[in-house]
């Protein structure tokens, strides 16, 4: 596994008392798959659970327990989960968050760092067993909806080929847990493989066998506009669905999400109600889903054991419902890392869930004066 | 009630699309409704007012003009006067600034447009200024004239309200037509400056028109833009950058865009009796129309080894930028706003001997750094970043990399210093040394990033000094 530290500064040694605290370690990993798998724990169970991953990662995370402290927090006075403060994902950068050392991690997932300074925010996963449960139990609920397996193509690389992308790793697990042998990753070394896709989706139509197009938002982009090129379109099975994740924002063309759904009704028969939007981030264990985007923006929600709070960035209290906030969350499953955190995402709560309004950053200086963004943007082009 | 913005001569107003735009919190929003100009509009009304220029304004002489502003920024500057209630009133709701704040600026800010400042403007440009009359003996022989362009064009920022007039007295003063597009930040200040001229002076009515189009419609855009002998760009680096790919290769455009300034306090100011003054005065700057203008500091470097510490002169700014949000509380933010404050500040707060101070509302932050000297933007909106360094002479070099972007500096130091700073500052690019306190506000006949505002405008014809000898051969007197 690659690990961004050659020579090894970020190594944590082990703690004291290894034994208990590995005690505490297998007891949290498997209380969180019962809590997982059970359905519907109370907000008691919640909030125990919430505060006893606070407790350990306050324990064994230095950097945690020094970020919490300047906060005037510790988690002797911490009583609630949503008392918990949001650590911002900006400090997935800079902070060493992981509660196992860095040579125990089997995974690393990293973000863009197509942002400030091209620093990536990382997370190491002690291990993928709660990430996969997290994973499996909610895509079974909220895109195969009941069916066991379905015929599947993924748009986006292979972990292979991106071992450090959790949206790799959470596709290529949808196709080894959910896709049946058919299934195949459309995204080779040279981009696209549009021959092969076709044959997927022409084999779809023939056998009449329910087809799953799961990838990131701008590779369906790129699927439309060359399907639309060779004027091509195809009416994919009744009970075919779709599955976009990542949105349009820095990409080469932002569509319209009306639009965008349209075109995949137009394109591939498959009604909006059954297009499916994943919000997902590199710092969460956890998936949030919409019921389809029949209805533009969509209401997303997660599964019982992750929470959002709509939150004023700077104050970190609650914004009243119905207003627009930056939603922070907090993902039980991210359990070696931190479970609350603060994004840069905008949206506003609702009855089933939240709207997502897209990235609460970007602020702009109205005039001459500049923001942090188009400054390092001008320096680097000065 | 509805505002509407822009000023139109030569177009039935009526026969107009106009977009409403709201501003404001709901309970107390204004209705704003803002002229959809197509590229076949704006090319009327620049022909229109470049035949109104060329018939009226270039016959008068710059003394006329002068008067003509100085009566327009008079009736600006009574408190009565009904337009100056309506700034009063509106530009608050539409800007989002402190009532108290934008009355103030404004008044501070028209002053430097009376007669006397406008003739400070004038010489700071031309020694003389009858060169926009006529014909004057130049230094190296020979006569020249100076011609400003048939139509300037402007568009024009929201950032600072009021901020239009600068480039429209300019224009003026050259005996330009003008024609600007104004922002959907500020859509109205322009339009009204432009009503005052008219009913003071009527002979300028014609010469100068106040238009908007819809933000990404390249059409009016191309059109002002090919119509315009000369251009002004103010703004966002991104936005000048298209507006430059449009322009067409034999009109002027003259950029004003991105710049960053920051502040320096030696160690000289930092004794206990001026400290805290001190402070105040950085405080002002922090929190003067929401560091939305380029000449806002963006850090204060603070040199140690004075009396008081550079931590406790960032306690001091902090206990300062409270005081100011009492007097003049900070504009409301928007979603994006909110979060850029706090994402600065968390990046802040992962520094290594990084300090964050700021009120539970997060109306204005200061982040003092023993350790981290980079030079870093704030995160706008009254946050500030105070860097603790031995001696202000490594500041050159901290800042030097940012050459293109620097702008104003504002310092609190002895004359002697002051002057060697001044020096090696312009070096990297540096082009305004003002006190603390004074950076917002830049005085009549400044050199507007380093530049010359009225000479940058003109064109001199020069009669060579040998043509003047020539001619007289050919006097009908001659012997």
């Amino acid at each position: 596994m690659p690990i961004d530290d050659p020579l090894n500064l970020n190594r944590v040694m082990p703690a004291e008392g290894m034994g208990i605290a590995h005690m505490e370690y297998n007891a949290i990993v498997a209380d969180l798959l019962d809590f997982i798998a059970v359905d519907g724990p109370d907000e008691a169970a919640f909030n125990r659970m919430a505060l006893r991953l606070f407790a350990y990662q306050f324990e064994n995370n230095k950097p945690f327990a020094k970020f919490i402290r300047a906060r005037g927090k510790t988690p002797r006075t911490v009583q609630s989960w949503t008392d918990i403060p949001a650590v911002p994902i900006n400090a997935f950068k800079t902070l060493d968050l992981t509660c196992c050392p860095h040579v125990d991690a089997v995974a690393v997932f990293m973000t863009s760092g197509t942002t400030l300074g091209g620093l990536r925010g990382k997370s190491y996963h002690s291990t993928l067993e709660v990430y996969d449960a997290s994973m499996s139990r909610n895509f079974a609920k909220r895109f195969m909806v009941g069916r066991e397996q379905m015929d599947m193509g993924i748009l986006f690389p292979t972990t292979a080929m991106m071992p450090n992308s959790s949206l790799a790793h959470y596709l290529s697990l949808a196709v080894q847990t959910f896709g049946t042998s058919g299934s195949a990753h459309l995204i080779g070394d040279d981009g696209i493989d549009f021959e092969r896709l076709m044959a997927h989706l022409t084999r779809a139509e023939e056998t009449g066998q329910p087809y799953g197009l799961l990838g990131a938002s701008f590779s369906l982009v790129h699927v439309l506009d060359e399907l639309q090129r060779r004027g091509q379109t195809v009416r994919l099975p009744k009970g075919s669905r779709i599955l976009d994740t990542g949105g349009f924002k820095g990409q080469s063309r932002e569509l319209d999400l009306d639009e965008f759904y349209d075109a995949l009704y137009h394109t591939f028969g498959v009604p909006r109600s059954h297009c499916i939007n994943m919000y997902g981030m590199t710092e969460l264990s956890t998936q949030f889903y919409d019921d389809g985007n029949a209805v533009c923006p969509s209401v997303k929600s997660g599964p019982h054991w992750i929470r959002t709070r709509v939150v004023n960035p700077l104050t970190g209290a609650a914004v009243a419902k119905g207003k627009a906030g930056v939603l922070a969350h907090t993902d039980l499953a991210h359990f070696n890392i931190v479970t609350t955190i603060l994004t840069e995402d905008a949206g506003i709560e609702t009855d089933y869930g939240f709207l997502l309004l897209g990235r609460a950053t970007g602020a702009e200086a109205q005039g001459c004066s500049m923001a942090v963004d188009e400054f390092l943007k001008a320096a680097g082009a000065a | 009630m509805a505002e509407r913005a822009g000023y139109l001569p030569g177009l039935d107003a009526d026969a107009l699309q106009w977009e409403a735009h709201n501003y404001g919190p709901r309970e107390a929003s204004l209705l704003v409704l803002l002229p959809v100009l197509k590229g076949e509009q704006i090319t009327t009304v620049t022909q229109y007012v470049r035949s109104q220029a060329c018939a009226r304004l270039k016959a008068l002489p710059v003394g006329q003009i002068v008067d003509a502003i100085d009566l327009a920024v008079a009736r600006l500057l009574d408190r009565q006067d009904p337009y100056r209630r309506k700034m009063d009133n509106l530009l608050p709701v539409i800007t989002g600034y402190d009532r108290e704040m934008v009355r103030l600026g404004l008044t501070g800010y028209l002053k430097t447009f009376r007669k006397p400042e406008l003739q400070r403007f004038l010489v700071e440009d031309f020694t003389n200024p009858s060169i926009l009359d006529d014909f004057q003996p130049l230094a190296k022989g020979g006569f020249g004239r100076a011609f400003g362009p048939d139509v300037l064009g402007h568009i024009w920022a929201g950032n600072v309200p009021g901020l239009p007039l600068w480039s429209l007295a300019a224009g003026l003063l050259v005996k330009a037509g003008n024609v600007g597009k104004v922002s959907s930040a500020e859509p109205l200040f322009a339009g009204w400056f432009a009503q005052v001229l008219a009913e003071v002076e009527p002979d300028l009515a014609d010469c100068l028109a106040v238009v908007w189009w819809r933000g990404g419609d390249a059409e009016p855009e191309t059109a002002l833009l090919h119509q315009a002998d000369l251009v002004l760009g103010y703004g966002r680096n991104e936005s000048l950058a298209a507006i430059q790919s449009r322009m067409p290769i034999t009109t002027r455009f003259l950029a004003y865009g991105h710049k960053v300034s920051f502040a320096l306090v030696s160690a000289a100011a930092l004794d206990p009796s001026r400290a805290v003054a001190t402070a105040r005065l950085a405080a002002y700057d922090v929190a003067r129309y929401d560091q939305q203008g380029c000449y806002a500091p963006h850090v204060v470097f603070v040199e140690r080894g004075g009396a008081v510490s550079p931590e406790t002169f960032a306690h001091y700014v902090a206990h300062g930028l409270a005081a100011l949000e009492r007097k003049f509380p900070r504009g409301l933010l928007s979603m994006a706003e909110t979060s850029g404050v706090a994402a600065w500040r968390h990046s802040e707060e992962m520094t290594a001997g990084g300090q964050v101070f700021g009120d539970e509302a997060g109306a204005w932050t200061v982040s003092y750094q023993a350790e981290d000297t980079a030079f870093r933007p704030s995160g706008l909106n009254r946050t500030i970043r105070i860097v603790a360094v031995d001696t202000l002479a490594v500041v050159p070099t901290i800042v030097a990399p940012f050459k293109a972007l620097l702008q104003t500096v504002g310092i609190a130091a002895p004359p002697k210093e002051l002057f060697a700073l001044a020096a090696a500052l312009g070096e990297v690019g540096v082009t305004r040394i003002a006190a603390l306190g004074d950076m917002t506000t830049p005085e009549a006949g400044w050199h507007h990033d380093g530049r010359f505002n009225l000479q940058d405008l003109v064109e001199i014809t020069e009669i060579d000094g040998r043509a003047e000898a020539a001619s007289d051969r050919l006097a009908p007197y001659v012997d």
